[in-house]
C-alpha cells in the first residue's frame, strides 16, 4: 500500500487547527463510552460488529486528534489510544466513515450526553477529502457537478427538450395551455430547482410540481443555467467545493431576481442549501428559501390547492428523509399534507425525527464499493415498510426514492414509491 | 471490482453489478443480467430500450435522457418503469452494459 505524503498528512490534520469556534474540540473530547449509540445505528443493528458502533467511528477521528494535538498523545500515544495518521488509519477511516455511515444523525439524537457524532464523522470525511482519499465514485459525482453545472452532466439542450416534452404532457393532461413549465423567466415569485435525476430518468416529478404550481396559480420559473439542488460535496465535508456548488444557486437567484428559492424534494440538497449554505458563504441569505414540502403545505393551508380524498384508495406510508426530517426539522408538513387526502395513512415505527434511514444516505447510493452493505442494512427499512401493510411509500427525497425502489425489488415488497409532489399531483382538483 | 455468476458464467462488475468492461457486452450478457434482476425474458420493447441506450452510449459516452428513449422507441414513460422495475439506470442501463451513471441513481 502507498504511503501518505507529508503534505497529505498535514492537509488532513489541518481540520483540527483551522477552527472558527470550539465546537469540534468540545465534541472530540466528550464521549463517555456509554455505548448507547450502538443500537441507534443501522450498520451495528444489522451486523452486531463493534467496529460499526457510532462511538467507534467518532473515536477514530478523536484518536488522531489526540496523537497530534495533546501533550500525552504526543509523548505517550499508546497510553491514551492515540493513533498516527498513516495509510492504515486512513484506510480504516475510509471504510468506517464513508463505507459504514449514512450520516443519518440517529446516533447523535440518541447520544446520552449530546455528542454530535454526525459532525465528527463529517469532520473525518473532511480529513479524507483534504488528503484526496474520497471514494472515486463519490468524487466523480462532485466532479461532474463542478465541471458541467449538474451532477449528471446533462447538456442544456437535452434539459430544455425534456422540459418542453413535460410541458406538452402537462398541457395535454390538464387541457389548458396555461399549465406551463416556464424557463429562465426573470422577476418571478419562485425559482424552482431540480435533482438532475428528474430530467435524466424520472421526469414525472417535474410535471407533478408544475401541475401543483399551475393549480396554485403561482408565478414561477426554472433555470436551465443552474437548477441542480444536490450538493455532493456536503457528503465529503469539503467546504470549498460545497461553497462553489451552493454559490451557483445564490448567483442564479440574483440573476433572475426571483423572490424565493424553492428546493426540490432532496434531503441532503435541502440541508446543504437551506441550513448550511449561509455558513459556506459566510453571509445571511439575501433571498427567501423553502423546501417544496413546505410550499405544498402552505398552498393547502391557504386554500390555494384542493385535493380529492377519494382519489388515492391504497394504503400509504411515509418515509422520513433523515436530512429533511431529523436534521432539518421538517416533520409535520408532509403529514399535514397526506392526512388531508389519504384515507388510509399508516406511520412506520419508529417515524419522524426517530426514523430509520433508508440506507442510501450520506452518498451511499453513489458509492458502488459498499453496495452489498447498503442493501444489507436496508432490510431494517424493508421490515418497517412491510409491517405497515402499505402499497404506496411516499418520500420527499429523490435519493430515498431510488434506495426504496431497490429495496422494493430486493426484498420483494410489491410497493409503489412516489415523491410527495407526485401523489399530491395525482389528487389535485383543478377548477 | 467484484464478480457475479449467472447461470455458470462469471462477469467482472462494479459493486453495484454494472459491467466493468462495457465493450465486452453482447446480447447474451443482456439476457443474463435481466434474468438476474428477475426479468425472465427480454421482450421486443425491452430490446428496443436496450438498443437505444447502447447506441447513445457508443455515440456520446453516456446514457440517453429518458426523453430520447421514449421518443425513439414510442414506449410510454410509465411503461418503461414497469418494464424495468429497478428503473432506467439500475435496471435498463445495467442490462445494456453501461457503467453506473453518477448522481442519485
Amino acid at each position: 500500500m502507498e504511503k501518505l505524503s507529508e503534505i497529505q498528512i498535514r492537509q488532513g490534520l489541518s481540520v483540527f487547527t483551522n477552527l472558527t469556534d470550539n465546537k469540534l474540540l468540545t465534541h472530540l473530547n466528550s464521549c463517555v463510552h456509554c455505548g448507547l449509540c450502538a443500537e441507534s445505528c443501522l450498520y451495528f443493528l444489522k451486523t452486531r460488529d463493534d467496529r460499526f458502533t457510532p462511538a467507534h467511528k467518532a473515536d477514530i477521528v478523536s484518536s488522531v486528534y489526540r496523537r497530534y494535538n495533546t501533550v500525552t498523545g504526543r509523548l505517550f500515544p499508546k497510553l491514551v489510544n492515540a493513533r498516527e495518521m498513516n495509510m492504515d488509519t486512513a484506510s480504516e477511516m475510509v471504510d468506517l466513515l464513508f463505507g459504514a455511515c449514512t450520516m443519518c444523525g440517529r446516533c447523535t439524537m440518541h447520544c446520552s450526553i449530546g455528542v454530535d457524532i454526525g459532525f465528527l464523522v463529517k469532520t473525518g470525511r473532511s480529513m479524507l477529502s483534504n488528503m484526496g482519499l474520497v471514494p472515486a465514485t463519490l468524487q466523480s459525482t462532485i466532479k461532474a457537478a463542478l465541471e458541467s453545472g449538474n451532477n449528471m452532466s446533462i447538456p442544456v439542450d437535452e434539459l430544455t427538450s425534456t422540459l418542453q416534452w413535460m410541458e406538452e404532457e402537462l398541457t395535454d393532461e390538464v387541457n389548458n395551455p396555461e399549465a406551463r413549465i416556464p424557463v429562465n423567466e426573470p422577476g418571478k415569485n419562485i425559482l424552482y430547482t431540480l435533482n438532475p435525476r428528474e430530467p435524466k430518468f424520472f421526469p414525472l416529478s417535474i410535471s407533478a410540481m408544475a401541475k401543483i404550481f399551475f393549480a396554485a396559480r403561482e408565478s414561477w420559473t426554472l433555470s436551465t443555467r443552474m437548477y441542480d439542488v444536490t450538493n455532493y460535496a456536503y457528503f465529503t465535508g469539503n467546504p470549498g467545493e460545497s461553497k462553489l456548488i451552493a454559490a451557483r444557486l445564490w448567483q442564479e437567484m440574483d440573476t433572475l431576481k426571483a423572490g424565493k428559492l424553492v428546493l426540490a424534494e432532496c434531503g441532503h440538497g435541502s440541508r446543504a442549501l437551506r441550513w448550511e449554505s449561509p455558513n459556506y458563504m459566510k453571509a445571511h441569505f439575501p433571498f427567501k428559501v423553502e423546501t417544496s414540502v413546505e410550499t405544498i403545505a402552505r398552498y393547502l393551508h391557504q386554500g390555494r390547492i384542493r385535493l380529492d380524498p377519494e382519489k388515492i384508495r391504497k394504503t400509504v406510508t411515509l418515509h422520513d428523509p433523515c436530512n429533511l426530517v431529523r436534521n432539518g426539522g421538517i416533520i409535520n408538513e408532509q403529514r399535514y399534507i397526506l392526512k388531508r387526502f389519504i384515507a388510509s395513512f399508516v406511520e412506520m415505527t419508529p417515524n419522524g425525527a426517530d426514523n430509520f434511514c433508508c440506507g442510501g444516505g450520506g452518498g451511499q447510493l453513489a458509492m458502488s464499493e459498499y453496495n452489498d452493505r447498503r442493501m444489507k442494512i436496508a432490510e431494517i427499512k424493508a421490515d418497517q415498510i412491510r409491517k405497515t401493510g402499505a402499497r404506496i411509500v411516499v418520500t420527499p427525497c429523490h435519493n430515498c426514492v431510488d434506495q426504496l425502489t431497490q429495496i422494493n425489488v430486493t426484498y420483494k415488497l410489491g410497493i409503489q414509491v412516489k415523491t410527495l409532489a407526485e401523489i399530491v399531483a395525482d389528487a389535485l382538483i383543478l377548477e | 471490482m467484484a464478480n457475479i455468476e449467472i447461470e455458470g458464467k462469471i462477469f467482472d462488475v462494479d459493486g453495484d453489478g454494472f459491467l466493468s468492461a462495457p465493450e465486452t457486452w453482447n446480447e447474451e450478457v443482456a439476457s443474463l443480467f435481466a434474468r438476474y434482476d428477475g426479468i425472465p425474458e427480454l421482450s421486443d420493447k425491452h430490446w428496443a430500450i436496450v438498443r437505444i441506450i447502447r447506441r447513445n452510449f457508443i455515440e456520446k459516452g453516456m446514457a440517453p435522457m429518458i426523453r430520447t428513449i421514449c421518443q425513439e422507441t414510442g414506449i410510454k414513460l410509465r411503461e418503461i418503469y414497469e418494464l424495468f422495475p429497478l428503473g432506467p439506470a439500475r435496471g435498463a442501463c445495467r442490462v445494456a452494459g453501461l457503467p453506473k451513471p453518477d448522481g442519485c441513481v
